[in-house]
């Protein structure tokens, strides 16, 4: 393994930029003549459009154009897919009711876009859009998750009686239900999954431009992935031949699931940049981000689990309302169904299990994919009713936990859900965590606490998730004759360290230098195709890729250098970059094969198998002011099992920012629709508390390396593990807190107010 | 007159002579110089992605602070060094030590957020001296970052000390600077604008005195951190403004002997360290205003003048019992700091006339001061309710009591009933619980987003009954933590 190979902490390749300052983001860099758009966005939750008049706006200085739903129709524009449709559990289709890009006759939450003014300068687009006259009939709206299936909740689409978008279910009721009916006892707990703004420091932003001469349009965007969005703006929203569209994405500040989707100021700067022929820019302000991003969670869950008379679970059952905002996103019902409901038997040997969600219509911003997409919410529901029966029990969570486990020799492991967990060694994570966490000295720190007036909990938290799965990915591998290595790919850098990360793995296979490798992603001119990134997908699969399409070139390299060295191709070895006849000091180094042939260029897909299922152990200890309610994270420590491990520094990145976001959701992030008006009341960076440096503990984290049994690199996805474990983690550490007083349950975010009522509730408070 | 604009972008001089007043220091930053480093994220100041440095010379060095460019105006530039994180790279390409940190210890992951980060930590860099005093998570409160979880940030910033090796390259061509920049110093009053906007920036008393006669309906700015706001989040765009920050009268915080005379345009950073000397208290809530960056720029004299009534400013200062110094044109008149708001968005202020200095005394030997902000979040938040306290006890008995509020009625407030029921009478908890019964009717608050009528009165008495239990040895630790009131 050479300084730079597989497994080396080597510093980022994208920080020679993003240090300096020279990154190239979205709106860095707008070209000459370039106009601006700006939305016009509805101010009501839920209201009739009467009527809508852009003539002054279309007379005001600077104003090039005005874009309504109206004129996208005429253009044939639109609506915008949700690619992931599902049949009811009675095999009836689902409410698939179309989102139009801009809203006509109607809108449903605040944000909705309803026209988008182009001007020269922004404020002459903002001036403009203040003066178009839309008159609304406003009607009564409905934000809450948990009461949007309520009969007398305001309706918003015809299609979709009660509210109800889709009602699925998965595994054997039949089979839970005898296993309820036998048990020894049931433990049931409701809880709620928070909504979460993603936030990411990036606001959208997107540069759309239109080359007359050739007819062609290209979408500069910050997004995960360019031939994903690129398929769907051109095929199905301005229903134009895909090669008439390219999509480019160069840095992107951020994006956690949110920036995979079309969103709708996509196809309206297109299509602007079309009918003005010149470049067209939007960038969302920060509100709008707030307003019209997709958001991500927003579940109420009741988990029940049946146990039998040795403290052994034998079934779940988990009843889920999942709120998918005023519009079906691009995957908006994939989430709380097909990607997180066939994690809800986590890591333990229950003999059945059933899953069922009730996803509704609600007059807030559409619902998708945040950092996890749908197996934090199954982890948490598990983990926490887990813990929550384990102390209904009696039993110490831990324990419980344990005796309940997947046991190593079981593996591979098919669930009740119908998964097969390829590895894992639990009972050895719970152990190397236990230990770090020096949970041995906890009772002694606990008393430590109680003296000084704070509530000190433990909290444990076994996720596993499954990720990297299904679609392919492909590499591209051009050796040039001066030595230098372009890697083409269609994942997509969001922060993660792709450039850092692929180059490691060409590197150590191939023993090219580091510096000589070069990896190109997001241009749909100049990489062939590609599934993006998400569901952390892009070291699993798109790293197999990269491994494969190097192996392939060395054995095109081998054929040559076995007939510049004039020897039989199995008399070739390689190691360390140089071809070599076997028992011999004769070697040509690759880089001499590739200048003697011109080049070489190699490319290779691969599909995994099966999806890999990163999985770990999160202990956290956290105690709670008894005068103030305020929680303090004292100690969180993590040890995750994610296969083979390429960069332990890109990894900790990705475990550090993912405990940050879980963390968020536990303690701070609370995102408030007002529930008569329906107006989104946490709609700044001021109202929304995102963490910042001091509410964050240090975090120990280490790693066991279980290789993944199903992907030739043995790795396991790591981007969401996080964000995944950290949740439950912290609220079972609150709930232990609290447990003295009787307290069974805590909804995120556990806030000072929140823990503070509940404290002078049960009479903890400290006068 | 001088009618052009002049200050260094890095090491290279700029002269602008048409100048829109309003332009942000960012989107002149990144339209107009494409130095594209230098980030939006929410135009409010709150995140710190457009941090950048500006620098003065003081006393023949430059003396440099972390700033937010999103709210910043470029006519508030005038005279000074503008550093963005293009500057810090050494003219050979290699990092600066704060960039070798934060690559060593992988504190960026998306890049966005992190040139705010660097130039943060690069301030920090500059100031040794404070970085050893000052927490970097609080250094850090107005930067935020929502990949790295922070804990590669902090390092770096631990780290970056080692990785230097003596004066960074910035550091070792300063005298050019400070000698370009003090060559500019001139008594004259910039006046720069564009199609009849007009910026001012007077650099005397008198001429600011002068341009306020012939323009009173002039927006006056000190930090600019409010009517950035004005025109990055509601899109106006006020004119003609005249800037105080070039004022030297109003920039000084003189020593009166029994206290200090704080010129309006002192910064919060200006001023923190002396107020605090006299009234620790008000050391402690200065520093939970905005963040670094919004009190390098904020001005007390600003904060004041505004007549929000949920300034901090004048609350700590009524109860401080200090005194508002205002002319106009020659005439100076001296109010009591409480009679100067009217009513809400009402203050005295006469056409022409501007806020010239506040003047605090310090404490008497029995002098109990108690300064509270309750906030969502500890630092970056607006106060539901704030409120100051000065007590002076002569013996057991109360001399005197001045008992003033913020959030709590639609000006800065002194609860003259509870003040009342205070004077005279021993400082013990009847007579405390006394007056938090008469606050009941000193203040009707209303209900509004950050907090409900009924939480601000709850938490008003009780505050006063924080500071007996406080005073008395009752409670003896300081609950200083903010208390989240979103759902109250």
């Amino acid at each position: 393994m050479g300084q730079f190979g597989l497994g080396q902490a080597i510093t980022r390749k994208e920080d020679a930029r993003l240090i300096t300052g020279r990154g190239r983001f979205t709106d860095d860099g707008p070209p000459p003549g370039c106009a601006h758009a700006v939305f016009l966005r509805s101010p009501h939750a839920h209201a009739r459009i009467r009527s809508l008049d852009c003539t002054r706006a279309l007379s005001m200085p600077g104003v090039l154009a005005i874009l309504t739903g109206a004129e996208l129709d005429a253009a044939g524009i639109g609506p915008l897919p949700c690619t992931t449709l599902y049949e009811n559990r009675d095999g009836t289709p689902m409410a698939a009711p179309e989102r139009p890009v801009l809203a006509r006759e109607r809108v449903r939450f605040v944000g909705d876009p309803v026209a988008a003014v182009i001007a020269e300068t922004p404020h002459a687009a903002r001036d403009a859009a203040e003066t178009i006259l839309v008159d609304y009939d406003p009607l009564a709206a409905i934000v809450d998750t948990g009461r949007a299936l309520d009969p007398e909740a305001p309706q918003i689409w015809p299609e979709a009686p009660g509210n109800l978008a889709l009602d699925w279910e998965t595994g054997d009721a039949e089979a839970v239900d005898r296993r309820f009916a036998a048990a020894h006892r049931v433990l049931e707990l409701t809880l709620v999954n928070n909504r979460i703004v993603v936030n990411p420091m990036e606001t959208r932003a997107c540069l759309a431009e239109y080359d007359p001469g050739t007819d062609r349009l290209t979408l500069t965007v910050g997004s995960q992935g360019v031939h994903g969005m690129q398929r769907i703006l051109a095929e199905k929203v301005l229903r134009i031949p895909r090669e008439k569209l390219r999509v480019v994405t160069r840095d992107v500040g951020g994006a956690f699931g949110m920036k995979i989707f079309v969103f709708p100021e996509y196809p309206v700067c297109l299509h602007a940049a079309r009918i003005l022929r010149r470049p067209v820019r939007w960038v969302a302000e920060r509100t709008e981000s707030f307003l019209a991003d997709t958001h991500g969670r927003d579940h109420v869950t009741t988990v029940s689990i049946a146990v039998d008379a040795d403290g052994r679970m034998t079934a779940i059952r988990a009843s889920a309302i999942a709120n998918l905002g005023a519009y079906l996103s691009q995957v908006g019902p994939f989430i709380p169904t097909e990607c997180g409901a066939y994690m809800y038997t986590g890591v333990y040997r229950f003999e059945a299990a059933h899953y069922r969600v009730r996803c509704v219509f609600t007059n807030t911003a559409p619902v998708d994919a945040y950092r996890g997409a749908g197996r934090p919410e199954a982890a948490y529901a598990v983990e926490r009713a887990v813990d929550f029966a384990a102390r209904e029990l009696g039993c110490d969570p831990i324990a419980f936990r344990r005796r309940n486990f997947v046991p190593p020799a079981a593996m591979p492991y098919r669930t009740a859900l119908g998964y097969t967990y390829d590895s894992g060694d639990f009972p050895r994570l719970l152990d190397a965590a236990l230990a770090r966490a020096d949970v041995a000295g906890f009772a002694g720190r606990r008393q430590a606490a109680a003296a000084a007036g704070r509530l000190l909990g433990l909290g444990v938290a076994y996720y596993i998730e499954r990720c990297a799965g299904g679609s392919p990915e492909e590499a591209r591998l051009e050796l040039r004759p001066d030595g230098r290595l372009r890697l083409y790919i269609g994942t997509q850098n969001n922060g993660q360290g792709h450039e850092t990360a692929y180059a490691q793995i060409v590197a150590d296979r191939l023993g090219l230098p580091f510096a000589d490798i070069e990896v190109v992603q997001g241009d749909t001119d100049l990489v062939a195709s590609g599934r993006g990134t998400g569901g952390s997908r892009s070291i699993p699969i798109g790293g197999a890729a990269v491994l494969r399409a190097g192996e392939r070139l060395v054995a095109r390299a081998r054929e040559r250098a076995a007939e510049m060295l004039e020897a039989a191709t199995t008399d070739i070895g390689f190691a360390e970059g140089s071809f070599f006849i076997l028992g011999t000091d004769r070697r040509l180094s690759l880089v001499e094969v590739a200048a003697a042939a011109g080049g070489l260029e190699e490319s290779d897909s691969f599909q995994p198998e099966a999806p890999t299922f990163p999985n770990g152990c999160h202990v956290c200890e956290l105690s709670i002011d008894r005068a103030t309610g305020v929680p303090r994270i004292e100690r969180y420590t993590v040890v995750d099992d994610f296969g083979v491990v390429v960069n332990p520094a890109l990894l900790a990145g990705q475990v550090h920012g993912g405990l940050a976001q879980g963390i968020g959701q536990a303690l701070l992030e609370r995102t408030v629709y007002d529930p008569e008006s329906g107006q989104l009341l946490s709609g700044s960076l001021m109202d929304y508390v995102l963490p910042r440096a001091d509410d964050l503990p240090a975090f120990d984290f280490d790693w066991v390396v279980i290789p993944c049994r199903t992907n030739p690199l043995g790795v396991k996805g790591a981007g969401e593990a996080g964000a995944i474990g950290a949740p439950p983690a912290v609220i079972n550490a609150v709930v232990d807190a609290l447990a003295g007083y009787g307290i069974h349950h805590v909804d995120m975010p556990a806030t000072p107010h929140r823990l503070w009522r509940l404290l002078e509730r049960v009479g903890a408070l400290l006068a | 007159m001088r009618r052009r604009l002049r200050f260094v972008l890095g090491s290279e001089p700029r002269e602008l002579g048409e100048v829109e007043p309003t332009l942000t220091v960012l989107e002149y930053l990144r339209r107009i110089e494409h130095r594209r480093g230098t980030k939006e994220g929410c135009a409010e100041g709150d995140c710190g992605a457009c941090t950048v440095l500006v620098g003065r010379p003081v006393e023949g060095r430059m003396c440099y602070r972390a700033v937010n460019a999103c709210i910043l105006f470029l006519p508030m530039l005038d005279g000074c060094r503008l550093l963005t994180v293009e500057d810090l790279r050494a003219p050979d390409g290699s990092l600066h030590p704060v960039q070798r940190a934060m690559v060593e210890a992988h504190a960026s992951q998306c890049g966005f957020c992190t040139p705010g980060f660097v130039m943060a930590l690069y301030a920090l860099y500059r100031e040794r001296g404070v970085a050893r005093e000052t927490p970097i998570a609080e250094w850090l409160a107005g930067n935020l970052c929502r990949c790295t979880g922070y804990g590669p940030i902090l390092e770096a910033a631990q780290r970056m000390h080692a990785v230097a090796q003596g004066a960074d390259h910035l550091e070792a061509r300063e005298a050019e600077t400070v000698a370009r920049l003090e060559s500019w110093q001139d008594g004259e009053t910039l006046a720069v604008g564009r199609e009849g906007r007009m910026f001012f920036a007077p650099a005397d008393i008198g001429s600011l005195a002068r341009l306020l006669i012939e323009h009173p309906d002039a927006t006056l700015i000190g930090g600019a951190t409010d009517v950035g706001l004005w025109v990055t989040k509601q899109h106006r765009r006020p004119h003609p403004l005249i800037w105080t920050g070039r004022v030297a009268e109003l920039t000084r915080v003189e020593d009166t002997g029994d206290g200090l005379s704080i010129g309006a345009a002192a910064t919060y950073r200006d001023v923190l360290d002396r107020l605090a000397a006299l009234y620790p208290d008000a050391g402690r809530v200065i520093r939970r205003i905005g963040s670094v960056q919004i009190r390098n720029l904020g001005t007390i004299g600003g904060n004041i003048a505004n007549g929000s009534p949920i300034g901090d400013s004048p609350p700590l200062l009524i109860a401080a019992g200090a005194r508002l110094r205002l002319r106009r044109g020659n005439r100076c008149r001296e109010v009591p700091l409480e009679s100067f708001f009217l009513d809400y968005g009402r203050q005295d202020r006469r056409p022409g006339e501007f806020v010239e200095a506040v003047v605090v005394s310090g404490p008497g030997p029995g002098t109990l001061f108690r300064a509270y902000k309750i906030s969502k979040r500890f630092d970056q938040d607006i106060s539901s309710v704030f409120a100051a306290f000065r007590i002076d006890l002569d013996g057991g008995r109360i001399a005197s009591a001045r008992l003033a509020y913020g959030g709590m009625a639609p000006v800065p407030k002194r609860a003259e009933l509870a003040e009342a029921a205070l004077v005279g009478r021993p400082w013990k908890r009847q007579t405390v619980e006394a007056a938090m019964a008469a606050l009941e009717r000193d203040f009707t608050p209303i209900d509004d987003w950050r907090a409900s009528a009924g939480y601000r009165m709850t938490v008003a008495r009780n505050l006063l009954m924080k500071c007996w239990l406080e005073s008395s040895g009752e409670i003896r630790r300081r609950l200083d933590l903010a208390a989240e009131v979103a759902d109250g």
